[in-house]
């Protein structure tokens, strides 16, 4: 109960501290995702159908990829480096009521620019998108595990290692990661990475629940996520009671 | 005792050791403070009662619990004003104090009547509904304040409460921080502000390289420096050498300015040989007063070695 109390005070909390800029992050995620799915036909004007169908599913996971693992480090980190996450450790909450408050008001930002941009996508190329119940603990879990591991990246290296790393992994993301294209087209070596990394996953229970009827559902995506984010978020509750 | 401190020692990964078996106790009812140049650790001291570091070796209770087994029960039974501002842009001092309030355990209702108690006896009231990042510095330590008073623990932990306030607004902090402790709190207290540690404390420790060098209430503290006089002297800038003092005790060059300690029944001797001095162009002006607790201070900081360019910050911030 006390654990309740703390969780909906502390989500008041952050969500007052970031109200300022909420919207303003809120729209720049819908614009994100809407510029890979509008921004690519301009790129490449001959686009198969396959291709179309996993600029418009992949744009969500790079998107929820985006906040988790770059936005939010990168804020985290600051919050380290200048000593405010010292201060919310020494108040009389459980750690994992400041935690899971933590996430539930990043994911307030990620999750309306996933669902604008796949419907935006479906109607931009006149997609016949069969979405999947699944969907919803899809893009929770992916939301979660970007969350999750973005926090446990900021949680244990110092705040400027964060944000050249963050700054890696977006071109990691965005180039090199099987979100908008299909595994079989990275070298061998990379395709074996990205079979161990949750990246891959991300991009297949995704689009696995947005376009069924056209990607089948790997029957591991769920389980590696799974993995990932109970690894990332171990990783960060540990950070958050160890004592140094 | 209500918090007990027995033989504190943490030694960083660095190699640094920070705090050095340190003895410390404080009652309930009682404003202790922690007096210390950059880097004495104070705020490693602190860190630890509040369970934000692990120490290396010794005890923290609190009303006889063990704080270091159980860091959860040391978060509940201290409030903490940390050094570093308080994470509230985007929130107004009304939420942020009601939100802490809530936080530690009060109701809504309570919450509420603590903070209007408070905002109005530190006269907070015109900056009640504005964005915290609008806020100065000083308004902004006396929210942070605030928020650690408004559902106080039975120990209140407060590093550099004053930083940034007005002069006005420091006398009404420090009433509440007396508040606090009548009500029952112990409450320690770090500074660098020696003059007002010497006016509102009832005890004092001194730190030095993470040693408590000195311990007891101002007056305990003045009297074992052995001066009981000051004399301020300011030397002529033309001046090619220092005057030697012939009375035996402490002379702690601050400045242009030397202090020299003075024993009572030698003002008659001093005054006249600061006027002499005078005459002979070495010191521009003179004063003879009651020694103060930064004179203790300083020798015995300087008695040990402290960087001077440390203790000037100390007499900044003692003089602001």
């Amino acid at each position: 109960m006390q654990a309740l109390r703390s969780y909906r005070l502390l989500v008041t909390w952050q969500a007052l501290r970031k109200k300022a800029y909420l919207p303003l992050m809120m729209a720049v995620q819908t614009l994100f995702s809407l510029g890979i799915v509008l921004g690519y036909p301009l790129l490449f004007p001959t686009l198969d159908r396959t291709t179309i169908y996993l600029i418009a599913t992949g744009a969500p996971a790079i998107s929820m990829l985006s906040v988790g693992l770059v936005a939010l480090p990168q804020t985290v980190g600051e919050a380290k480096s200048e000593g405010s996450l010292a201060y919310m450790r020494s108040l009389p909450v459980p750690r994992l009521a400041y935690l899971v408050a933590d996430l539930t008001v990043w994911l307030a930002i990620v999750v309306p620019g996933v669902v604008l941009g796949v419907l935006v996508g479906a109607w931009r190329f006149g997609l016949d998108l069969q979405v999947s119940p699944l969907v919803v603990p899809a893009v929770l879990m992916v939301a979660l595990t970007a969350t999750c591991v973005g926090y446990a990246l900021a949680s244990v290296l110092p705040y400027m290692l964060t944000v050249i790393i963050t700054q890696a992994i977006v071109v990691f993301v965005f180039m090199f990661s099987p979100l908008t294209f299909l595994p079989d087209k990275l070298p061998a070596w990379l395709e074996t990475i990205h079979r161990l990394l949750p990246i891959q996953a991300m991009g297949e229970v995704t689009r696995g629940t947005i376009a069924p009827n056209v990607f089948p559902l790997p029957p591991g995506a769920f389980l590696t996520l799974a993995v990932w984010c109970v690894l990332g978020f171990l990783v960060t509750y540990g950070a958050m009671t160890r004592r140094a | 005792m209500l918090l007990e401190i027995e033989n504190l020692t943490k030694v960083y990964r660095t190699g640094v050791r920070a705090n050095d078996g340190i003895d410390l106790s404080i009652d309930s009812g009682q404003i202790s403070g922690l007096l210390g140049h950059n880097g004495a650790g104070k705020t490693t001291l602190v860190n630890q009662v509040v369970g934000l570091l692990k120490p290396t070796a010794g005890s923290i209770r609190i009303d006889g619990a063990d704080m270091i087994a159980d860091p959860g029960l040391a978060r509940r039974l201290c409030s903490f004003q940390a050094q570093s501002q308080v994470p509230i842009d985007g929130l107004t001092p009304r939420q942020a104090i009601d939100l802490l309030g809530q936080l530690r355990g009060a109701s809504k209702a309570d919450a509420r009547r603590r903070r209007e108690n408070l905002v109005d006896a530190l006269d907070l009231g015109e900056w009640l509904d504005v964005d915290a990042a609008r806020l100065s510095g000083g308004v902004k330590r006396l929210v942070a304040f605030a928020m650690a008073a408004v559902a106080p623990g039975r120990v209140v932990m407060l590093d550099e409460p004053t930083n940034n306030v007005d002069p006005v607004r420091r006398r009404l902090l420090w009433q509440q921080i007396r508040s606090l402790a009548d009500e029952g709190a112990a409450v320690l207290l770090v500074t660098h502000n020696v003059v007002e540690a010497e006016r509102s404390m009832d005890r004092l420790a001194i730190l030095n390289a993470g040693r408590v060098i000195a311990e007891g209430t101002p007056a305990e503290l003045k009297a074992g420096l052995g001066a009981e006089l000051r004399l301020e002297l300011v030397i002529d800038p033309r001046a090619t050498e220092l005057p030697v003092s012939p009375f035996g005790r402490s002379v702690v060059p601050v400045g242009n300015r030397l202090m020299v300690g003075v024993p009572m029944d030698a003002a008659g001797p001093a005054v006249a040989w600061a006027e002499f001095l005078q005459r002979a162009g070495t010191v521009e002006e003179f004063t003879l007063g009651p020694a103060t607790l930064e004179d203790v201070y300083v020798a015995m900081v300087d008695g040990l070695g402290a960087r001077s360019a440390e203790m000037e910050e100390g007499f900044d911030a003692s003089a602001a």
